[in-house]
């Protein structure tokens, strides 16, 4: 398990931000206080104003954590006997389990950060998401294709964020993993191909069953 | 209130919300625009809440009508998702303040709110059932295979719509298709079906 | 491989990225423009604005593809055959390599990015190596005591990256390699005290003497 992941809830600022993370999941960000989050949080008003300057700005640190997840999850399963897209569809599967065990994390990053949130948030919401797309694309490095069209990235990424989002929103939380095949094919089929995007689709099914086994 | 005067309220909402976001859209100047009477407002909705919702969802509709409307049963599958999607885009860069209203201001409420915009996505899953007849692998393909390929495209028209440059989207016409239908037939294809869309833009 | 080096066609995205490195480390960003963009990359305008929305957006996608670059080289570089601290030698010796090979690029990562472009270019490039600081702070676990503080990494990284700055900004790039058993001393002394920050200072000493090995 990667540790970067939520701020630990174990110090106070992890305390806190999973606190507002939680309540805008529930109610979306225009109702989020001050006072409603440190009550969550189990802190006096005064204690979230010394670790925030405000809302927005822990709302900032919150959009920060799940981009260090993924990436941790993604680097961690390099290895020589892989391919970078083999690292990735087995990589799927993990960051899916992340999302299932973080909820209100997931709800942040497909739907609180990319479109219930203020400018400043949203922009470095939208940062970490174009890292993300430039991972992807990468890909291409393998394509059949000599000319690549534009933002095939953040069509492929938001392919699989659309079935996400589906889900989360329904409250299905613990039915993403079930879904890493859909998404790995989704997200790789433009740069490799539908035979080479099914392969690694199944090798995810696989590597989602050996886990459940083990 | 007679139903011409119920979408005058709804489009005035509506236009409330893209102008002035949520909390400062304000009922009594869409009633004011819509030519509507407070009684008859109160008799129709609730609240605010309950007319923007019912202005979303008349929004919504219209989106998906006017996507479907010009294709033509008798053209080949990839014409009809490139004739809809041409639609889509001309509508969304001839009126960008619905276009943001319809991707952020609206879903951006709350919760509830988002739901709408989950689904508006999903009503277009049925026009994409057509194309795995047009895959080139013999295996089936993946169950959600066709809210990845809505999904595609949403994610580059919203990229466009929240950047303010809505007015670009029919431009992207050929990148877009690529997009939405390499899933079913994969990249060389899909690049095809891209380089003939371009010819006629 | 980032700049091409006539190694394999680059397609039209990646020889307009490529080129605005390029003129970033020869030029400077502020006074390099789109035409000059299009003459280095040979392609028109219309492929431009296909790929890019403006000129800071072409930059983006040059520390996007350097952070990109780095992420992939440090995840490949663990490995389950040898030793935690082994592997992160190996990876901090392949960033330098990566950088070495391209040096456009390396001066847009620690010179451009950083203190001759807007907040916005800055706050993208903070995040990469947020990223890294992450991958970094994971060798932590490994220290005995755990006594490094939670700001280790980054104060490691910082050390590293202004002895880095210093080189490629005075055209040494090529040579970055030399550096390799000052960096590993900085990096790991936080966390594993002078005397072992030495020894592995001297194994990438070594590392460097004989590439093969690793």
């Amino acid at each position: 398990m990667p540790k970067g992941w939520a701020l630990p809830a174990e110090t106070e600022r992890g305390r806190a931000v999973l606190a507002l993370v939680e309540l805008w999941a529930e109610n979306g960000y225009a109702g989020l206080s001050v006072t409603e989050i440190a009550a969550r949080a189990g802190m006096s008003r005064e204690r979230f104003e010394g670790l925030f300057d405000s809302v927005e700005a822990a709302a900032v640190t919150a959009n920060e954590a799940p981009l260090a997840a993924v990436v941790e999850i993604v680097a961690d399963l390099y290895s020589a006997d892989r391919s970078e897209a083999e690292s990735y569809a087995v990589a799927v599967v993990g960051i899916l389990r992340l999302m299932t065990a973080n909820p209100a994390y997931c709800y942040l990053t497909f739907i609180g950060g990319r479109q219930m949130a203020p400018s400043r948030v949203h922009e470095v919401f939208e940062s970490g998401h174009q890292f993300l797309v430039a991972m992807l694309e990468r890909l291409w490095a393998a394509s059949p294709l000599s000319d690549q069209p534009a933002r095939v990235g953040v069509a492929a990424l938001g392919a699989a964020e659309a079935v996400v989002r589906r889900e989360i929103v329904a409250g299905r939380y613990e039915a993403l993993p079930a879904l890493a095949p859909d998404l790995v094919y989704g997200s790789m089929v433009p740069f490799l191909g539908q035979a080479e995007a099914m392969r690694l689709a199944e090798l995810s099914r696989r590597h989602l069953e050996e886990d459940l086994e083990a | 209130m007679d139903s011409q005067q119920r979408d005058r309220m709804l489009q005035a909402m509506m236009e409330e919300l893209a102008d002035r976001g949520y909390s400062e859209a304000s009922v009594e100047r869409a009633r004011s625009v819509a030519g509507v009477s407070e009684t008859d407002f109160a008799a129709e909705f609730a609240d605010k809440d309950e007319c923007l919702f019912a202005a979303y969802d008349q929004l919504t509709d219209q989106v998906v009508a006017r996507a479907s409307a010009e294709c033509d049963r008798g053209e080949p599958w990839p014409e009809r998702v490139r004739t809809g999607l041409e639609s889509l885009l001309r509508g969304m860069a001839e009126q960008p303040g619905m276009a943001m209203a319809l991707t952020r201001a609206f879903p951006g409420i709350r919760p509830s709110a988002y739901e709408r915009y989950v689904e508006l996505l999903s009503r277009f899953v049925p026009f994409m059932i057509e194309g795995r007849e047009y895959s080139e692998v013999d295996e089936e393909l993946p169950g959600e295979v066709e809210l990845l390929a809505v999904g595609a495209a949403e994610a580059i028209i919203f990229g466009e719509v929240d950047a303010g440059r809505a007015e670009r989207l029919p431009k992207m016409l050929p990148e877009i298709l690529f997009s939405v239908l390499v899933p079913f037939m994969g990249p060389e294809r899909a690049a095809e079906e891209m380089r003939t869309a371009s010819m006629s833009i | 491989m980032l700049e091409g080096n006539g190694q394999g066609l680059l397609s039209e995205r990646d020889r307009a990225v490529s080129a605005m490195a390029r003129l970033c480390a020869e030029r400077g960003y502020p006074e390099t423009t789109i035409d000059d963009v299009l003459e280095l990359a040979r392609i028109d305008r219309d492929t431009f604005d296909r790929h890019f929305n403006s000129k800071e957006d072409c930059l983006l996608a040059a520390v996007n593809a350097i952070m990109t670059e780095t992420v992939s080289v440090v995840g490949a570089s663990y490995s389950g055959d040898r030793s935690e601290w082994d592997s992160g030698l190996i990876g901090i010796r392949a960033i330098l390599q990566l950088m070495s090979a391209n040096p456009s690029f390396a001066y847009v990562g620690y010179i451009t990015s950083r203190q001759m472009a807007e907040a916005k270019v800055r706050d993208v490039r903070d995040s990469g190596v947020g990223l890294l600081c992450t991958m970094l702070d994971r060798l932590r676990s490994y220290s005995p005591d755990n006594r490094a503080p939670e700001t280790a990494a980054a104060a490691a990284f910082g050390g590293a990256e202004a002895l880095m700055r210093k080189e490629v900004a005075e055209g040494r790039t090529e040579q970055l390699e030399r550096l390799l058993p000052d960096l590993i001393y900085g990096a790991t002394v936080p966390f594993l005290g002078q005397e072992e920050a030495l020894r592995l200072a001297r194994r990438g000493r070594k590392l460097t003497e004989d590439p093969g090995e690793g």
